[in-house]
C-alpha cells in the first residue's frame, strides 16, 4: 500500500510540474489567437485566461507581412547552413582526434573542451569587432561562421568515435581505404545517432542566436528570427497578439526538430563515452 | 605533425597583421573627405520600419541617386547594441536616432559628428528646449526629430457609472492627482474597472519626473557638472511615497511592465491612464468610450509635463558624411520631411512650422474621444514642459533610478529607497567626476 500511495503523489507531483511548465506555452497559444487587444483582458486567473471560444488566425496572417516572415526564413537557412557545414568541421575534428594517435592529442583536445566552457557572448563582442574588420557584417557568412566550430559538438562526436572497434579501420586500410574513406565509410555510417545529436546541437545554437546578429549588423536583408520578433515590439506600442503569433511560430519550428530527432538525441548523449 | 607548427605560427601571424590592418582602415578620419555623393545611406533606428517610409521616400524622391536603408534594433537593446558597434567605429551606420538625454554622453565618447554649423538654423526652427537638449560644452551634435508630451486619458463609461464628472480638455482646469486618486477609487467600486489608476511607462524616469518637479522636488541631479544626486528632496520623497502608495493599496496593478499596459486601459479595466501622444491613435481602435485631460499636478504644487524625445545624429566613422547630412537635414530642418516622420506614428515633430501644421490635426486623431487634444499639446509645450536634465552622468541616472521606480512600485520604502539611489549614484559618477 505505501509504495503504491508514494508513486501515486510522485505521479501527482510530476503531474502539476507538467501543467505549470505547460500553462505559459498554453497562455501564449491562445493569446497568439486573440486580437491584440484582448490580450489582457483576462488578468484575473479564469479558464478564459487559457482558452479561447472565438479563436482568429488574423494574428498569423498578420505576421506575413511584418519582418517575421523573412526573418524565419533566413534563420531556417543560417541554422541549415551550420548544421551541413559544422558538421563536416566538427565530424573531421572529432575523427583526428580520436583516430590518430599522435603527441599532443592529449592537448588539442584539451583545448577544445576548454572553447566550449567559455561563453559565446563573453567572446561576442571582440570577434564582432573582427568580424567588421573583414568585411562580414550585414552577411550570411558573418551569421553562420560563430556557429561552425562547437567544442561541445566535437566532444560528443570524439567520445563516440572512440568506441568504433579498430578492427574495423584496420579492415578497411587492409582493403585499401585511404584514411578519408576510413572517415567516410566507416565512422559516419556507424555515428548516426551521434551526428544527429551533434546536429540539434549546432541547430539551436544558431536558432536561438540573439546577441550576434544584433552586434553584426541585421539589415532587412539579413535580419533573423530572435531579433525580428523582438522588434515585433514597438517602442511605444506593442501589438501582442502578434508578438505571440510571432513566438509560436519560432517555438514549433525547432520543436518539429527536435521532436522528430529526440530519440536519436538521447541515444548520443547516453552512448557517448561508455562504449 | 611538426611540419604543422610553422604553419600556425604564421597562420596566427597572418590573422594578428590582418586584424591591426583592418582597423587601422576603419578608424581612419572620414572628416576632410565627405564620401560619394550617390549611393545608399543607413539609418538605425528602434522604431518600426513602417514609421520612416514615408520620410524616406519622400527624401529619395528628392534627391535622386540617394536610397536610405533603414535597419531597426529592438527597443530594448538599442543602447547596448549602439554603444558597442559605435565604439567599434562601424562604418555600417551613418545616420542614426538619439534619446535627447543621452547627447552628452554620446557626444562626450566621440560617437555624434559635430554638427555646430547648422546652429543658427536649429535656434530658430526648434523650441528653446530641444535646442539646449542637443547641445553639449556648447556645440550641437543632433539635430530634434520629435517632440512629446503626457495627456490623462479617463474611462468615460465607467467614470458615468461611478457618478464622476470627468475631467475637461481645459489645461485652466486641469486635476490635481488626489482628485485623479479620489476619482479611480470610485471608479473601482461603482465603475466596473478594476484598477483607479496606470501610468503607460510605471518604472520610468521621462513619466515620473513631473511628479517630483510638480512638488518643487527638483529634476534629481544638481551641481554644476551635473553629477551630483539630488533625489532625496521633499519633493521626490513626498512624490514617491505617494507612487509606491497607489500600487500598494491596488489604485495601480503591479506585475504590468512598460509599454504593456496600453492594452489594459483599452480593454476597459482602468478609469485614469496617463500616456503620450501616441496613444491618441492607438487607442482609437478600443471598444471603450474615453476622452483626454491635461497632465495632473499635486495639490499645492505646480504642473509640469515631460517634454522630448528622439533626435539624429551622425556617425563619425561613417564614411558618406556628405549624404548622411543630407538626410538628416531633410528629416529635421525641412517641415516636410519632419512631417513625414510623424505621418505614420502618431508622434508631435519638432520643427515649429511642421508641429504648426501637425498640432491641429490631433483634435481628430481618435474623433470626438481626442478633442482638445491640441489645444493641451500647445499649452504644456509653452507653459509646462520641463526636459530631462543634460548631464553626461544621464545613462547612469536613468539606469539607477528605473531600479528605484521598480523597487518603490513594488512596495520598498521609497525614502531609504531613495537613499540608496543617492549612494549609487555617487559611486557610478565617481569615475566620470
Amino acid at each position: 500500500m505505501k509504495p503504491r500511495l508514494q508513486s501515486l503523489s510522485l505521479s501527482v507531483l510530476g503531474g502539476v510540474v507538467g501543467i505549470l511548465f505547460f500553462l505559459p506555452l498554453l497562455w501564449v497559444l491562445t493569446n497568439s489567437l486573440r486580437p491584440g487587444s484582448e490580450t489582457f483582458a483576462h488578468l484575473t486567473l479564469s479558464w478564459r485566461t487559457f482558452f479561447e471560444l472565438k479563436p482568429t488566425l488574423h494574428n498569423y496572417s498578420a505576421l506575413l507581412s511584418s519582418d517575421v516572415g523573412r526573418a524565419t526564413l533566413n534563420s531556417i537557412l543560417v541554422s541549415a547552413a551550420t548544421v551541413v557545414i559544422g558538421l563536416a568541421v566538427c565530424a573531421s575534428a572529432a575523427f583526428g582526434l580520436a583516430a590518430f594517435e599522435y603527441r599532443g592529442r592529449g592537448l588539442v583536445f584539451g583545448i577544445v573542451v576548454l572553447s566550449f566552457l567559455v561563453p559565446f557572448d563573453a567572446i561576442a563582442i571582440p570577434l564582432s569587432t573582427m568580424f567588421r574588420d573583414w568585411q562580414l557584417t550585414n552577411t550570411f557568412t558573418g551569421l553562420v561562421l560563430p556557429g561552425i566550430g562547437n567544442g561541445m559538438a566535437i566532444f560528443l562526436l570524439r567520445q563516440f568515435f572512440l568506441g568504433i572497434p579498430a578492427e574495423l579501420v584496420e579492415a578497411g586500410r587492409l582493403d585499401g581505404l585511404g584514411w578519408f574513406g576510413v572517415f567516410r565509410w566507416i565512422y559516419l555510417p556507424l555515428s548516426r545517432p551521434a551526428l544527429i545529436g551533434a546536429g540539434l546541437m549546432l541547430f539551436l545554437f544558431q536558432w536561438q542566436s540573439y546577441v550576434w546578429p544584433l552586434l553584426i549588423g541585421t539589415d532587412a536583408k539579413h535580419i533573423l528570427g530572435p531579433v525580428a520578433l523582438s522588434n515585433l515590439q514597438g517602442q511605444n506600442f506593442a501589438d501582442y497578439g502578434l508578438v505571440f503569433a510571432g513566438a509560436v511560430v519560432l517555438t514549433v519550428i525547432p520543436l518539429m526538430v527536435i521532436a522528430g530527432f529526440q530519440r536519436y538525441f538521447v541515444q548520443s548523449v547516453a552512448s557517448s563515452g561508455l562504449k | 605533425m611538426k611540419r604543422l607548427l610553422p604553419a600556425a605560427v604564421v597562420a596566427v601571424a597572418a590573422l594578428v597583421a590582418g586584424c591591426d590592418g583592418g582597423s587601422s582602415d576603419s578608424g581612419a578620419p572620414a572628416a576632410t573627405d565627405n564620401g560619394p555623393q550617390t549611393g545608399t545611406v543607413t539609418f538605425t533606428g528602434t522604431d518600426n520600419a513602417e514609421t520612416y517610409q514615408p520620410v524616406i521616400k519622400a527624401f529619395e524622391a528628392e534627391n535622386p541617386g540617394i536610397k536610405v536603408a533603414y535597419t531597426q534594433i529592438p527597443f530594448d537593446q538599442f543602447n547596448a547594441t549602439m554603444q558597442q558597434r559605435l565604439s567599434a567605429k562601424d562604418s555600417g551606420i551613418d545616420v542614426y536616432t538619439v534619446d535627447e538625454p543621452r547627447v552628452s554622453q554620446l557626444a562626450a565618447k566621440g560617437f555624434l559628428t559635430d554638427l555646430s554649423d547648422l546652429d543658427d538654423q536649429v535656434k530658430t526652427k526648434f523650441s528653446v528646449a530641444a535646442y539646449k537638449t542637443n547641445h553639449f560644452r556648447d556645440k550641437l551634435w543632433s539635430l530634434p526629430m520629435w517632440n512629446s508630451t503626457q495627456f490623462l486619458f479617463y474611462n468615460k463609461t465607467a467614470l458615468a457609472k461611478a457618478k464622476v464628472t470627468p475631467p475637461t480638455a481645459d489645461p485652466q482646469q486641469r486635476w490635481t492627482w488626489e482628485q485623479v486618486e479620489t476619482a479611480g477609487r470610485k471608479a473601482m467600486q461603482s465603475g466596473g474597472t478594476k484598477y483607479g489608476l496606470f501610468m503607460e511607462q510605471p518604472e520610468a524616469y521621462y513619466q515620473l519626473q513631473p511628479l517630483a518637479e510638480s512638488l518643487g522636488g527638483g529634476s534629481g541631479i544638481e551641481g554644476d557638472d551635473a553629477l551630483t544626486p539630488a533625489v532625496e528632496t521633499d519633493g521626490w520623497k513626498k512624490a514617491m511615497q505617494w507612487y509606491g502608495a497607489t500600487f500598494a493599496s491596488g489604485l495601480s496593478p503591479r506585475g504590468i511592465g512598460g509599454f504593456q499596459t496600453g492594452p489594459v486601459f483599452a480593454n476597459g479595466q482602468v478609469a485614469f491612464f496617463v500616456g503620450g501622444p501616441w496613444d491618441l491613435k492607438i487607442f482609437g481602435s478600443s471598444k471603450i468610450d474615453w476622452g483626454v485631460a491635461p497632465l495632473p499636478y499635486f495639490e499645492g504644487g505646480k504642473p509640469v509635463t515631460p517634454t522630448g524625445s528622439w533626435s539624429l545624429g551622425i556617425n563619425p566613422a561613417s564614411k558618406q558624411q556628405g549624404m548622411a547630412r543630407r538626410f538628416l537635414e531633410f528629416a529635421t530642418l525641412d517641415p516636410t520631411g519632419n512631417l513625414a516622420t510623424s505621418s505614420t506614428t502618431t508622434i508631435i515633430p519638432a520643427n515649429l512650422e511642421a508641429q504648426k501644421q501637425y498640432t491641429p490635426k490631433m483634435d481628430a486623431f481618435s474623433g470626438a474621444k481626442t478633442a482638445g487634444a491640441a489645444a493641451i499639446t500647445a499649452y504644456e509645450s509653452e507653459h509646462t514642459a520641463v526636459s530631462r536634465p543634460v548631464s553626461v552622468g544621464y545613462i547612469q541616472f536613468e539606469e539607477v533610478m528605473g531600479k528605484a521606480f521598480a523597487d518603490i512600485r513594488n512596495g520598498t520604502n521609497p525614502d531609504t529607497r531613495l537613499q540608496e539611489a543617492t549612494r549609487q549614484l555617487t559611486d557610478a559618477w565617481r569615475s566620470i567626476k
